[in-house]
């Protein structure tokens, strides 16, 4: 193939660098994923939840009488963010687990990290993208449910007794979306395969839910909750949101200290294995 | 062209360890702007030497400089000007080309405007204008060897650096490489660190190179320097006892290693081709092959390493 002789100048025009300098990973690794058709469709079912809660919401506050049934207070927004914390793992697995698995197999990881940034720039920008798409289906429609509420039945949720629920969709929302979003890039980075770090985490994410659930059933062990991350996660949200959970009945604290110190080790695997790709590749 | 004034990069006294492994022992040199063949065998330092440069590692002792500023210092200002074309595979899974040397180019600081501009002709530089927007996955080696070229260029830095460049090309392809980064270094002016195992690529590039050897630089200057005719080098073959006649020759103070065309002689001042006819005649054997040659970067790598005599 010729070499084109006017096909290169050269540049001098070199300004800063970027203070927000993971950005760019973070857009083209959203931008690689949102492309493919497949993933759109993952999308569909949060959405139809939310609107499933919206309607919901509109029939509880047209028809109080059914609000004996449905609740139609803290407790509702628990539920739906229980249920859109699922698909936030499923988004994960299918959206993530291949962000750093991908870069070890194809030595892209060394083209970021030969590039000026930091290693945490690297991991900021891949960690956006699971939070991205986390928060998209918890906090986003978490959120426009409050303000659906809200406006629906402004003197009903718009009391000073309710106005805990927009801090607790919040707090849930980010704290289900950043433990999540750590464990699936840890795992990640800790294979070259997407499958085998999608197929881990799913392993994980349910495995031990059904290992706790043995636990709790067969041996009444109601500390097996700290075991599983899906309780652990499910746990803080009855405590953010008040719902009667019988079988999550423990302290809050517990489950918060378990999540944290699962985001602290799946910040020290992050670190270890990026810095591990610098000397040894 | 280069002017081989200031050296951009200069390492005194460095040493880096991988634990308890020494990698470069107390190494000291330069690398001056024009192309710069980094030679070695494996093991001997280069790698590490790069990813030193590049930030990756801390020297346990010595001093590193890279256009004038710390690479452990100051990594991000350092890595913005060099471009690092790695040995292995490296792009970014499901991007095309023009994507991801437009990718590759704000990550290095460009506006994206700009990386999406310079991708093109980076892109069409290195020939690959017509399949820029193909899947890189999709690629022949020989592509991908030339993707990798592009993403270490796309943003114009002050020092390449390139890791095995040919590797898995075939020799149509090696060619082309080559014809390329002999084009970046002289045309475009660019200065670039050419890190190889293969001694012809360099030869062919290069005007300086440094041998490495367990650690340590084994040997360095300008590659006419190092390859000149200091020595008398003959290609021979014998027909009958050879061995007495290069016993004879070691006497004499020549050297010799097998070449890939007989036996490859290093003659002292003073000795030429009549010498091996004369020594040949005394020991009743028939030179049946004799052609004069130039001591090649193969010759003072393998001199370096300490390979070239054989007794």
């Amino acid at each position: 193939m010729p070499i084109y002789d006017q096909g290169y100048r050269r540049y001098e025009a070199r300004g800063p660098l970027h203070r927000i300098r993971f950005w760019p990973i973070t857009r083209e690794a959203l931008r690689l994923i949102l492309a493919r058709r497949a993933f759109l469709g993952l999308l569909a079912p949060p959405l139809g939840v939310f609107l499933f809660y919206v309607g919901r919401a509109y029939v509880v506050t047209r028809f109080p009488e059914v609000g004996r049934v449905l609740p139609s207070d803290g407790r509702m927004f628990g539920e739906f963010l229980d249920i859109q914390v699922f698909f936030a793992v499923l988004l994960s697995i299918f959206g993530a687990s291949g962000l750093v698995a991908n870069d070890l197999r194809t030595g892209a990881i060394l083209v970021y990290l030969s590039r000026p940034l930091t290693r945490r720039d690297y991991v900021l920008g891949k960690l956006g993208v699971p939070i991205a798409l986390n928060l998209a289906v918890t906090l986003v429609p978490g959120l426009l449910l409050y303000g659906a509420c809200l406006a629906l039945a402004p003197e009903q949720f718009a009391k000073w007794e309710l106005w805990w629920i927009g801090p607790a969709v919040v707090a849930h929302s980010i704290a289900a979306s950043l433990v999540v979003s750590l464990v699936v890039l840890a795992l990640s980075s800790l294979s070259r395969s997407a499958r085998v770090a999608g197929l881990a985490f799913a392993g994980i994410y349910l495995g031990l839910d059904m290992v706790r659930a043995i636990l709790q059933h067969g041996f009444n062990l109601k500390a097996a909750v700290l075991l599983s991350l899906q309780a652990d996660l499910q746990a803080l949200g009855v405590a953010l949101f008040g719902v009667v959970d019988r079988q999550l009945d423990i302290f809050w604290g517990w489950p918060l200290l378990v999540l944290a110190v699962v985001a602290l080790g799946c910040l020290a695997v992050l670190r270890s294995r990026v810095r591990a790709v610098e000397i040894v590749t | 062209m280069s002017d081989n004034g200031e050296p951009l990069v200069t390492f005194e006294d460095l040493a880096v360890s991988y634990g308890l492994v020494q990698a470069l022992s107390g190494v000291s040199g330069a690398f001056r702007s024009g192309p710069t063949g980094l030679l070695g065998p494996n093991g001997a330092g280069k790698t590490t030497l790069l990813k030193t440069l590049l930030g990756f590692l801390t020297p346990d002792r010595g001093k590193l400089s890279a256009f004038g500023l710390d690479p452990v210092r100051q990594p991000l200002e350092v890595r913005r000007r060099l471009g690092y074309m790695p040995e292995q595979d490296c792009h970014v899974a499901g991007m095309t080309a023009a994507a991801f040397v437009a990718f590759a180019g704000e990550l290095s600081g460009l506006p994206r405007d700009e990386a999406i501009s310079r991708a093109h002709e980076v892109l069409y530089y290195v020939g690959l204008g017509e399949a820029r927007y193909r899947n890189v996955e999709t690629y022949s080696t020989g592509m991908k060897q030339r993707v990798k070229l592009a993403q270490a260029l796309v943003h114009d830095p002050d020092l390449l650096l390139l890791d095995e460049p040919t590797n898995g090309l075939d020799p149509e392809g090696r060619e082309e490489m080559l014809t390329l980064v002999h084009d970046i270094a002289t045309k475009r002016g660019m200065s670039l660190i050419l890190c190889s195992h293969l001694l012809r690529d360099v030869e062919r590039v290069c005007e300086n190179v440094i041998v490495f050897n367990q650690g340590k630089v084994a040997k360095a200057g300008k590659v006419r320097e190092l390859t000149g005719t200091r020595r008398q080098v003959f290609d021979v073959r014998f027909k009958g006892d050879g061995a007495a006649v290069l016993t004879d020759l070691k006497d004499l103070g020549a050297d010799w290693r097998e070449g890939e065309d007989g036996v490859r002689l290093f003659l002292p001042e003073g000795h030429g081709p009549e010498t091996i006819f004369r020594l040949a005649r005394e020991c009743g054997v028939q030179v049946r092959h004799l052609r004069p040659g130039a001591e090649t970067l193969e010759d003072v790598f393998l001199r370096a390493l300490g390979h070239e005599i054989q007794s």
